[in-house]
């Protein structure tokens, strides 16, 4: 393991990118960051842009207009980094499968730039926040 | 006015229409050519005066139909304007976004999807679809639906610049703020371009897209009773009321009415995420003018609601809990002691977050008198939900169409004339305390029996279902051709009509207050990501980073000027 590996494990500092979801990922999301499930004490902390982001979290389906806007944000992102498909849509487009607008699932858009990306997937409609904080935990224990 | 009074009054514009239908009691249609529908319309909206609701386009095979939805709220009854267009190679109809600039997003949308013409349009440029949609296709007409996605792939090498059509449109001559289209705290994506002089916003453009799924489209491919658990994630928020106005839509259609147990079982799903989706609100609210404390507090009341409406339905959100017919899970009997406990201790906890709230002289200063949206503007962006009753408008479906038992249960509607900021918040915060009033009578009254009848077919016909949302009106609209799936499903969120009233009520204000502003409707989507001040030549000024601290900066500011509060801590 690189130091750069490494320090990606402590203290991971998140971007959260919605590309075409319900809200429902993305409330829980923010959930996170409350009174009753605090990640915060674990130092994982939401930030405001994608270049002082450790990892990504994007949920939603992956819209054609979304498409090329989390390329772009992914191409932001200091490497290495991990992307974390949250909920069924991230991962696998769930319930929207074979709409006309979806491009997705996230996997797909992201490794058509970067085939050798690291992505992790919480599957969850929307996950609980439980799982998004097992599933984060999991991803870098495995890194 | 009564409903003979208002047939009377349709009457008069007889000559223009080829036909008046009634098919439900509450239920009127208008046909008409697509000639005739500028008048109908403006008569309708002026001179009756109804509410618009919502425009439907529809693929007909050998027509296309564009159906005007109005409602009287007085009568809970919707008034659907037909007009019929008959010339398929170039179909073109008389825009009404003219004298009712609410009509003017659906318009474009219609123009979009199934590539209908609107002559006079103010702004028709695309709305819905993606830039790189190719033109002339358009996925909601039959013919072209199915392999839409596969036949034009996405182009993959493209950079988004600053060539995308909605930033073409604003004049770079002035100082432009580029709101969006990501936000690292709320949820969805959207674009907003301001444009400003000093300190003061003097326009406002928006792109959306981004989150446009194509849920009409999957629709019509499922069946009836999977409908409700796509559109339970419409929106997560309000995953509650999407299903109740589809499915009340359905049984419409199939004359079918629910076991009593079911309607009180809808009636305590809703209010429990009315309470949910008005907490978060006003946590995002406290967020937004730099009291995170309040982000906090709001959040964690809001919890043992979450918990609740696991324990009922299995999920925190998304429950899809209604099917047509009645609801799929039942309330246990030993959940019913513990919602009333829970609500006991939300209600006071809302109490004492209410009085802290509205009492602080510092929030007085921030939100009284920002945002305004009149009356008037109100009415012509034809907004719904809290953001219609903080402006003096008192429409609530639970009380005008009442459906499942809201008529049997004692509540209020809660108006504020003011149409600020601080009014949309007051009419949040008091509508939670009603929604727990009228939760603990449902549970009180809650009948026993069944919570589902078997439905075994739906009839050919159409209907129309709406719910009050947190939000606002849910409209949706079904047709069927009486095989097992849906042939035409529009829906109608609130924040469709919520949204474009910014151009009322953000013109004129300053850039520390917009972003409260722009929360202040609720609406479903993340405003303020990259939020980025770009001067005549482009370059970047200012982030969201920046915009935040503007307006916490503000609140600071206040905070020294009005000195210390004079309530103190021990008092709650």
């Amino acid at each position: 393991m690189n130091w750069k590996m490494w320090s990606l494990k402590k203290s991971p500092w998140v971007f959260h990118v919605n590309t075409g979801a319900c809200n429902n990922c993305d409330i829980e999301i923010v959930n996170l960051l409350t009174p009753k499930f605090d990640v915060e004490r674990f130092g994982i902390k939401l930030v405001g842009s994608p270049r002082h982001a450790d990892a990504l979290l994007v949920t939603g389906v992956g819209t054609r207009q979304a498409v090329i806007r989390l390329r772009e944000v992914y191409r932001q992102t200091p490497k290495p980094c991990v992307v974390f498909c949250m909920g069924a849509c991230a991962c696998g487009t769930g319930i929207f499968e074979g709409g006309y607008h979806v491009a997705g699932p996230v996997d797909k858009i992201i490794r058509e730039v970067d085939p050798n990306a690291i992505i992790a997937y919480v599957p969850g409609c929307p996950p609980k926040p439980e799982a998004m904080i097992s599933g984060v935990v999991k991803a870098l224990s495995a890194i | 006015m009564n409903q003979q009074e208002l047939k009377d009054k349709l009457a008069e514009i007889k000559d223009k229409l080829t036909d008046i239908q009634q098919p439900l009691d509450d239920r009127i249609s208008l046909l008409c050519e697509a000639e005739n529908a500028y008048a109908v319309n403006k008569f309708l909206f002026e001179e009756v005066p109804l509410r618009f609701v919502i425009a439907t386009g529809i693929d007909a095979e050998h027509c296309f139909e564009i159906l005007y939805h109005f409602a009287y709220d007085q009568l809970g009854c919707f008034v659907t304007v037909k007009a019929f267009i008959r010339d398929r190679e170039n179909p073109a109809i008389e825009s009404i976004a003219p004298f009712l600039p609410g009509a003017e997003w659906i318009e474009r949308e219609i123009h979009d999807l199934l590539g209908i013409d609107f002559k006079n349009h103010p702004d028709m440029r695309r709305l819905i679809l993606a830039d790189d949609w190719p033109e002339g296709v358009y996925p909601l007409r039959k013919k072209m639906a199915g392999e839409i996605a596969k036949q034009w792939p996405c182009e993959t090498s493209v950079r988004p610049t600053t060539e995308s059509p909605a930033r073409r449109t604003v004049k770079l001559s002035k100082p432009v703020l580029a709101v969006g289209p990501f936000h690292p705290l709320q949820e969805e994506m959207e674009f907003f371009q301001l444009s400003i002089d000093g300190e003061i916003v003097t326009d406002i453009d928006m792109r959306i897209s981004y989150n446009h799924r194509g849920i009409e489209g999957i629709s019509e491919t499922l069946q009836f009773d999977q409908v409700p658990f796509l559109v339970s994630r419409v929106c997560g928020i309000c995953s509650a009321s999407h299903p109740l106005a589809y499915v009340q839509a359905v049984e419409d259609i199939a004359g079918v009415t629910p076991p009593e147990r079911a309607l009180y079982v809808r009636v305590i799903i809703n209010e429990l995420e009315r309470i949910h989706s008005h907490m978060l609100w006003v946590g995002l609210a406290g967020h937004f003018i730099g009291y995170d404390t309040v982000f906090m507090w709001a959040w964690k009341y809001r919890e043992p609601v979450l918990d609740l409406l696991e324990e009922i339905t299995g999920n925190r959100n998304n429950y899809g809990n209604v099917k047509v017919g009645g609801c799929r899970e039942d309330i246990p009997d030993e959940t019913v002691p513990k919602i009333l406990q829970e609500i006991d201790k939300l209600e006071k906890k809302t109490e004492m977050l209410t009085k802290a709230v509205l009492d602080d002289p510092i929030i007085h200063a921030r939100l009284k008198g920002i945002g305004v949206l009149t009356k008037e503007d109100a009415i012509k962006y034809a907004v719904t939900g809290p953001t219609a009753r903080g402006s003096g408008i008192a429409i609530d479906v639970r009380r005008d169409d009442p459906y499942a038992v809201y008529a049997d249960l004692d509540w209020k509607v809660i108006t504020q004339p003011e149409g600020d900021v601080f009014a949309k918040a007051v009419v949040r915060l008091l509508e939670v305390l009603e929604a727990v009033k009228i939760i603990r009578q449902a549970v009180k009254k809650l009948p026993k029996g069944p919570v589902a009848v078997e439905v075994k077919e739906i009839p050919p016909g159409e209907g129309c279902g709406h719910a009050e949302a947190p939000r606002g009106e849910t409209f949706h609209y079904v047709r069927s051709d009486g095989g097992n799936r849906p042939v035409r499903h529009k829906i109608r969120a609130p924040s469709f009509v919520n949204v474009p009233s910014f151009r009322a009520s953000c013109i004129g204000e300053h850039i520390s207050d917009v972003t409260i502003t722009l929360a202040a409707v609720d609406p479903c989507y993340s405003c303020t990501e990259r939020l980025a001040i770009v001067d005549g030549r482009g370059s970047i000024l200012h982030g969201y980073e920046e915009l935040h601290r503007l307006s916490c900066e503000k609140t600071a500011r206040l905070k020294k000027e009005i000195g210390p509060p004079e309530w103190k801590l021990e008092d709650f």
